[in-house]
Parts: C-alpha cells; structure tokens; sequence
C-alpha cells in the first residue's frame, strides 16, 4: 500500500486511509523527538479542562514561564466572575529548587485567599513541582483546613505522559475527588442533568442551555464552562450526565457513573442533525410525554430559524473538501456538520487520540477519509499541499502554516470568537467556515500570482524557455527534501 | 526636586505576569538566524505554549522543535531524547543551525546539553556520509533554565551562546554588529533603514524581521521542509567578530556585545532602545563614533518631521497628561524618555524583571523630565492595576494583557510591546528610530484625541 505522505519510517502508520485494509492509524505513542509536534503537556490537559471554572483562582506551581504562557488561554467566556481569567503563579526560583517550593506554595495560597477570596484554589503541579518533589497534596490539605477555602490539588506534572489526554484525566480526577459529592443541593427535580465536557469556548454553553431550559431540564453544573465550583460540588445529585466534548470529558462520567450510578449520554450540539438527536436522546431518557412534545417544537422551532438563514452559505460550499486536524472531540463530532453545508471532510485527525477516538473517527467518516494522528508540523503541509483541501479547521499553531500555503482556515480551537453549538451556533459556523472558504483573497492568491509574475516577466520567460514550475520554483533551501 | 519612588511587591506570588519565561526569549534569538531552528529539550508544552504565543503575536506560523521529555526521562536522563531529537530534526530540515535549548525541567534532572551535543554532533558527522551536509549544520547548546531570570534574559543568553559558539576573527569588516533585542520586525527595518541612509553595513544578531513577518506567496514560499525566508546567516554570525563595532539596542540583553568586545576586540556600545527622539539622536552619535560616518541631510528630514509633528501637537493635547507604562524594561526606559519629550508625565513604570540598572536608568528620566516617577520593579500586572486604581493617570502604555484593566478603568491603551495580540498590524510597524517616534507620538495623540475632547468641538480643527 502506497504511504499516504512521505515522512519518517516510524511515523507510516500513523497515517492511514479508511477502507484500506488499516483504517486506525497507529496512536497513543511518545511523540518522536525533534519533531515540531502539534502537541501540549499534561499540565495544558489539566488546565484547560479546570480553567473555564469562573469563581476559582487557578494557581500553576512552577516557574513563571508554565503560567505566563497559558494565562487566559481559553476563550471561555463567564456571565459571572472573571477570576479564572487571572494568571496565578509562585514563580519558582533557584532557591526554591534547592530547598523545596512548599512554603512558598502554602504562603501563596494563603496571599491568594486573601486578596480574592475565591471558590476555590485549584494548585497546578508542574514538571519542577514534580521533579523537586514538593507534596502539593498535604501543602493544600493544610492551606485548606487554615482558609476555609477549597484548596486542590492538581497533580499535572507536564512530563507524565506524552499525551494530554491524560491531563484531562487528572483534571476530572481533581474534581471527583475533591468537589463532587461535597455538597447537598437544596432542591431537586427529576430532571436534573450536569453538562460534562463543554467549556463555554466562545459562548457556546449559551446556545445550549436555553434550549435544555425550554425543555424543562434542571441544570444542575457545568463541567466546568461558565460554572461555580460551589454548582460542581452538587453534581452527583443529577439523574442524568450528558457530555459534549466526549474526548476530554468520558472519563467524568464514566467514573460518575460507577461511584454514583449515574447514567450518561454522549451528545453533539455541533451541527443540525446531531443537536436534533441529542435534544431527542435527552427527552427520549426521562421519558415524559410533556417533555417530549415539547423538544419536538423546539426543535421544529430551531431548524425553521436555520434553513433560511444557511441557504446562502451552503450553494457555496457544496462541494467544498475540508481537513480536520484538531485537539481531539471535533475530529468526529463536526463531520457531520460540515455534511450538512454540503461538504467533503476527506482529511481528519487528532493531535492526542487514543484508540477509542480513531474508533470513533473511523465509524464517521466515509470510506476514502485520510485519517492522522500527532501530524508534526512537516507532516502537515506535506499532507495539506498533497491533498489540496478547500479549508482546514484546527488551532492557532496551524493557522498561519495553512494560510502560507493558500489554504483557508478557520478556527476551531480555543481562539474562536463565534460559538458554533446548537441552531444558532450553526448558523454562526455556516458563516463563519463560508467567510474563510469563500474570501476573496483566496482568488488572488497561487493562481493570479502565476499569472501576474507571468505577464510581468512574459518577455523575460519566453526567451529563457523554463517551465513555469521551474521559473518560480524557491530560490534557495526549497530542495532539501529529507531521506 | 524630581526623583523615583522605587515600590517593591510585598506578596510572594504572582499575578497576571508581566514576564515569561527564558527559554522563549532564546527560540525568539535562534528563529532570526537563516534556517535556524529552536530544539527545546523538555516537555512538550515548553515548545507549544511559546509557538502559540508567538502565532498570536506576529500571526506567523513558528517552527520550534522539541525532545518530548517524559517520565522516563525525568528518572534516566533526557540524553536519548535530545540525542534523537537532534539527528531527527538534522535529517528532516536540515537547518544551518539548530539551537538546543534548555527548560527547567532539563536543567534540574541536570542533562549536561553542553555534552550531549558535543556526542550528538560526532553522530551527525558519521551520518553525513550516507546524508550529505549533516555535519555542516551547527548545534548550539543554548542553557536557559526558567527558575532564573525572564524571558529577556533568556534572548540575552540566546545570542551570547550564538556569537561565542560562532564568531571567528578573520579579516577586519567594514560592518556594525547589532543585537537588536526583542522587538518586531517592523523595528527591526527602521533599524535597516536608517543604516541604509547613513551607508553603513550592519549585522544583526539576530534578525527576526522576515521570519515573523514573512509574503503569502504560495508559489514560493511554502518550501519543504517551511523555513521562512530571512534571518541573519551563520557565516554573517561568524563574520561578526571582525566588524568596527556592536551596538546593543537592549540595555538589558548586551552581554553577546561585551563577549565580542573581551574576547576579539570589537568595540561593545550598550544601550536603551532608540526608542523616542533622544534615544536615537544617541543611537546615531554611536554609530557615527564607530564607524565616523557622515548624517545625511534626508536622517535629518526625518528628525525635523519628527520635531515638527511633536510641536504641531504636543503642548496642545499631550501635555502635563499622566502616563502608566508596563512591561520589558527597554521598552518601558525607552517609552518613560520618550512621553517625557512630548511633555506628558511618566508618573509610574512598572516591569517584571529584576535588573539592577532599572531604577537608576528611571531616576536618570526623572531628572530630565523633571517627573517624579513611582517605579514599580519585579512586579505583576496586579500592582499595576492596585496602583492605577488609587493614582489615576491619563494613558496606559504596555501590552495586550492591560487590556481588560482600560476597559474596566476606561483609560485609552496605547499597545506597545510583547505581547500584542488583539490588534493587528503592530508588529509590522517601527516603535524605534524617528520614523517610530512618529508613529507612537501619532498613537497616542489620537487616543488621547477620542477619550478627552468632544468630536463637535471646531477647535480640535485646527
């Protein structure tokens, strides 16, 4: 079988075609070294999981860089506090290598309380936390028995694993072990539900909730978009768990499931059909007539505001080749929606999969769908100049590599500005992915340039008789292809 | 009489940084070299958490390897990583350069980098008879652990190790080394413009200008393995032990020019940023001393443009006008003179880094504008913000990261500085030289234009 791009020997099975005899890549594995890996750390994992809790100080221990870097990285938006806005470090020095962080750490929890008084303090270990030894655990036992205040322990040394996913873990870990279950809610219906797995990235929670609301569904928590630790805290008095983002978040509710026998739904508000048949799921599960009659108008009610409001977009972009290559969860979760404005996913892949999410990758896509895992950043172009899709979706990092190469980007990370869940997010990424695949800039990019250089040069190119590839090939450092 | 209130933190802890860590400050040094790569020996995130930083910044794509330090090597020593690390990045990109950096993770487990390559570099050259070129390519240990100093800090080591690694007397150059410090491209052309203008070869240790802001054009540039085009060569690195002079744009990243200076003779001249009308009046008496150039008439243009915009404007909107500025030290000693010069009062500065010339660089402003100025040293964006609560000022001057503070404050935010990633196009713009000055004098007068005096009112007219 033909690889499907040139690279690295060990890296062939990483990248696979569906339908042809291998159809999940080789995943889960150490990145190689020396590569521009797309990828985070662990401590990013947990982070980014905890961080959309608005009321809570999250406090990274380590030097400043670990929470200089990744302060408010996440476009989670909050229509409470802004305190997980705030980068919060003990910015470790020599002196502390050598002698331990752990004073340091329990002062700084102590100045933290104080000058915020927050829901919680939740304490990042870092790869120094971790390599100096510091027992962050008893340093937050003790801050908390003085403060009074949630002080917990995250221990999310970046070095742990090679995939982030694992930070998620730690990051859920950190919340059933120390917040759900710590709190009684004062009233309960029977149709309370947390929200696992959705951050909020751009207002999305806000194009969910009201239609859950509309159906007369209690929202106990968010894990953890636009939530308050205090919310969290209650969430093992729901009957039901549903999950969004299902690549960081299964892991909550299967452990919420097994210590508290509660049952969970995987649900996707990305996109019409999958908003539809969560809403249904949702309803189907408490099995109340009410209830159902009532997410069938919301639901005609929701697609009757979107169809005329898409149309335009979707003459478009049928037709339209889209490559996916994200954090994890969207890699399937949006296949279908890009469906449903006429397009073609033929590329999708993850930065931090496991097996279970190529299982999942694998059931969604068609036959023919290039599937990657961990593509470095050499990978990547060779795939997009090889394969020529019409837009790609993925983050930051990648953005300005697609853009050098002509492609269309559009972001689908934690930099995005427009949520994108349920019928109106739809409408919104309908505008958003026809914005990016349908500029104009695009016209003026490869093509027109051939020909301005062309005609500018005419003369000179009829007299040296070069091709055009030849004429415009890079000057210098452009043939250095790796053995 | 005029002086400096020196205010030091009284917490422990940090909050909102204004600093990052060294590491970052290095990758920025090694991506101005031509076809030079940043390997980072440590975790993963120490390489896609500055990569992300830097894309949002300049909105260009930032290659910067990295040896995925785990566990494992927590225990035994990340060797083996840095090793593969290495040879993999040597035979996928084959750079001119590669510099291995060190974190702090790397740095405690107490990997000797500097031998590791030494190994890593015999392996290159063994390998270089079945790959050609291998053992041409240069492997730099560059050691920044971030349990010490800043990202500034780190940019200073970065060239210091490339300059020792690199610089080769040889025969005596017409040229002028300069280390432009951690600024933008757009900085770094006006620099290049004005040694153009005056005649005078430089060398930049290093050059970042094209390779953070480099053309879409999908015919050429999307050479395989994506290197962007620019940066300074390595020979031109080597080269840079023979020219008249170094000149450090960065009072607080000089220690690559003291190192040529102590080790080939090359004259080292360490300075603030030409940031502002005096600073690069003193940015040109230097380069006339080491090089005995003339000033040309079309310098002196600029510096009359630059005069007349300042007295079109300055004592009518800027005057007498409070100004809190944050951020890198040079940034901040350069933009305090220069507020200073339009008439505006730099009432307070605050920085997060802890280098001893800093409140002595202040006081010297303080006397020349005749301000007392509160500096806030080794501190947070938190003091900053307690300290702008209590003291209103007119202006803030710093960042992106102070921007939710204007809003809440409704104070107009001139964003200079790094980083800046909610406006566009900073980055292709010069803050330094009289072009700069202009520009900046043009910000911020038209800020102070639409916060403080009504649209309808005829006199602004004039």
């Amino acid at each position: 079988m033909e690889p499907v791009i040139e690279t690295f020997e060990s890296r062939k099975k990483h990248m696979c075609v569906k339908g042809e005899g291998l159809s999940i890549p080789v995943c889960d594995k150490a990145s190689m070294p020396g590569t521009v890996t797309q990828r985070t750390c662990v401590y990013g994992g947990a982070r980014i999981v905890l961080m959309p809790i608005t009321d809570s100080i999250h406090l990274v221990h380590g030097p400043i860089g670990c929470a200089a870097c990744t302060w408010d990285i996440r476009g989670s938006k909050s229509s409470r506090e802004d305190l997980y806005k705030k980068g919060c470090s003990t910015d470790l020095q020599e002196k502390d290598i050598i002698f331990g962080g752990e004073k340091k750490l329990f002062e700084t929890v102590l100045e933290l309380n104080r000058l915020f008084n927050p829901g919680a303090i939740f304490v990042y270990a870092t790869c120094v936390a971790g390599v100096i030894g510091d027992d962050i655990k008893a340093v937050c036992k003790k801050a908390q028995k003085i403060t009074g205040c949630r002080v917990i322990p995250v221990q999310s040394e970046g070095f742990q694993d090679h995939n982030k996913t694992k930070g998620h873990w730690i990051g859920g870990d950190a919340l059933l072990d120390y917040v759900i279950g710590t709190r009684e809610p004062e009233k309960t219906t029977p149709f309370d539900i947390n929200i696992v797995g959705e951050f909020n990235v751009a207002g999305d929670l806000w194009g969910i909730k009201p239609l859950l609301e509309e159906m007369g569904v209690n929202i106990i928590s968010t894990m953890s978009g636009d939530s308050h630790v205090e919310e969290i805290a209650q969430a093992h008095r729901a009957k039901l768990n549903i999950v969004q983002c299902q690549k960081s978040s299964n892991y909550v509710a299967q452990k919420m499931k097994k210590k508290y026998g509660m049952p969970f739904l995987k649900v996707n508000f990305f996109g019409l059909d999958q908003t539809v048949n969560s809403l249904r799921e949702i309803a189907d599960f408490f099995d109340d007539e009410e209830m159902i009659q009532c997410t069938e108008k919301i639901i005609e009610k929701g697609l009757d505001e979107v169809q005329d409001k898409i149309q335009d977009y979707k003459e478009r972009l049928t037709g339209k080749k889209v490559a996916l290559y994200v954090g994890g969860n969207k890699a399937w979760s949006l296949v279908r929606a890009f469906e449903e404005l006429g397009m073609d996913v033929m590329m999708s892949g993850t930065k931090n999969g496991i097996r279970e999410d190529y299982e999942r990758i694998k059931e969604t896509v068609r036959d023919g769908t290039i599937i990657v895992d961990d593509a470095n950043s050499t990978e990547l172009v060779r795939l997009l100049k090889k394969y020529q899709p019409d837009l790609l979706i993925s983050g930051a990092k990648e953005k300005y590599i697609s853009l050098k190469l002509g492609i269309p980007f559009c972001d689908f990370n934690h930099d995005r500005i427009s949520a994108f869940a349920g019928f109106k997010g739809f409408v919104s990424f309908a505008k958003e992915v026809d914005a990016s695949v349908s500029s104009p800039v695009f016209n003026l990019t490869s093509t027109s340039l051939y020909d301005i250089s062309n005609n500018l040069n005419s003369e000179k190119n009829l007299k040296t008789e070069k091709s055009s590839d030849e004429a415009l090939s890079p000057p210098s450092g452009g043939d250095k292809h790796e053995s | 009489m005029s002086g400096i209130n020196v205010i030091e933190k009284e917490r422990t802890l940090i909050v909102n940084p204004l600093k990052t860590c060294q590491p970052l400050g290095a990758m920025y040094a090694v991506m101005g070299v031509h076809h030079g790569l940043p390997m980072v020996h440590g975790s993963q995130g120490c390489s896609t958490f500055v990569r992300y930083n830097f894309a949002r910044h300049f909105r260009e794509p930032a290659e910067i390897a990295v040896s995925s330090l785990h566990e494992d090597a927590a225990v035994f020593g990340g060797r083996k990583n840095i090793n593969a690390g290495i040879k993999n990045l040597a035979l996928r990109f084959k750079p001119d350069l590669i510099g291995a950096i060190t974190t702090c993770s790397s740095e405690i487990i107490g990997d000797d980098v500097f031998g590791f390559v030494d190994t890593t570099k015999k392996e290159l050259k063994e390998m270089s008879q079945e790959v050609k070129g291998l053992d041409k390519i240069e492997v730099i240990p560059i050691p920044t652990p971030s349990f010490v100093g800043n990202h500034f800090t780190g940019y200073d080591i970065g060239v210091k190790s490339l300059v020792d690694a690199l610089a080769e007397p040889g025969e005596p150059t017409e040229k002028v080394n300069l280390i432009p410090g951690m600024v933008n491209p757009g900085d770094i052309r006006e620099i290049k413009h004005i040694l153009a203008l005056l005649g005078i070869e430089g060398l930049l240790l290093t050059d970042t200008s094209d390779p953070f802001d480099s053309p879409l054009r999908p015919s050429v540039t999307p050479t395989e393995p994506y290197f962007p085009k620019g940066g300074t060569s390595v020979d031109e690195i080597r080269d840079s032990a023979n020219s008249q002079g170094t000149i450090a744009l960065c009072k607080y990243a000089g220690s690559g020019a003291n190192s040529l200076e102590k080790k080939y003779d090359v004259p080292a001249i360490i300075e603030s940023p030409p940031i502002g009308l005096q600073n690069t009046d003193q940015f040109l008496r230097n380069l006339k001393k080491l090089t005995d150039c003339e000033i040309p008439d079309s310098i002196l243009d600029e510096r009359g443009m630059l005069v007349d915009l300042i007295a079109d404007n300055a004592a009518r909107y800027l005057f007498d006008r409070k100004v809190a500025i944050y951020g890198d030290p040079d940034m901040t000693t350069g933009m305090a003179r220069f507020v200073g010069e339009l008439g505006m009062e730099p009432t307070m500065v605050c920085t997060g880094a802890n280098s001893k010339t800093f409140a002595p660089d202040m006081e010297k402003i303080s006397k020349e504008t005749g301000c007392d100025i509160d500096v806030l040293f080794e501190q947070d964006m938190r003091s900053f913000e307690v300290y702008v609560k209590e003291n209103p000022v007119d202006l803030m001057i710093g960042p992106s990261d102070g921007r939710l503070l204007a809003q809440n404050l409704g104070i107009p935010l001139i964003r200079v500085g790094f980083p800046v990633y909610d406006r566009i196009g900073y980055h292709r713009h010069p803050i330094v030289g009289y072009n700069g000055a202009a520009r900046l004098m043009e910000l911020i007068t038209n800020s102070v234009l639409e916060k403080y005096y009504e649209p309808s009112h005829w006199k602004l007219q004039q």
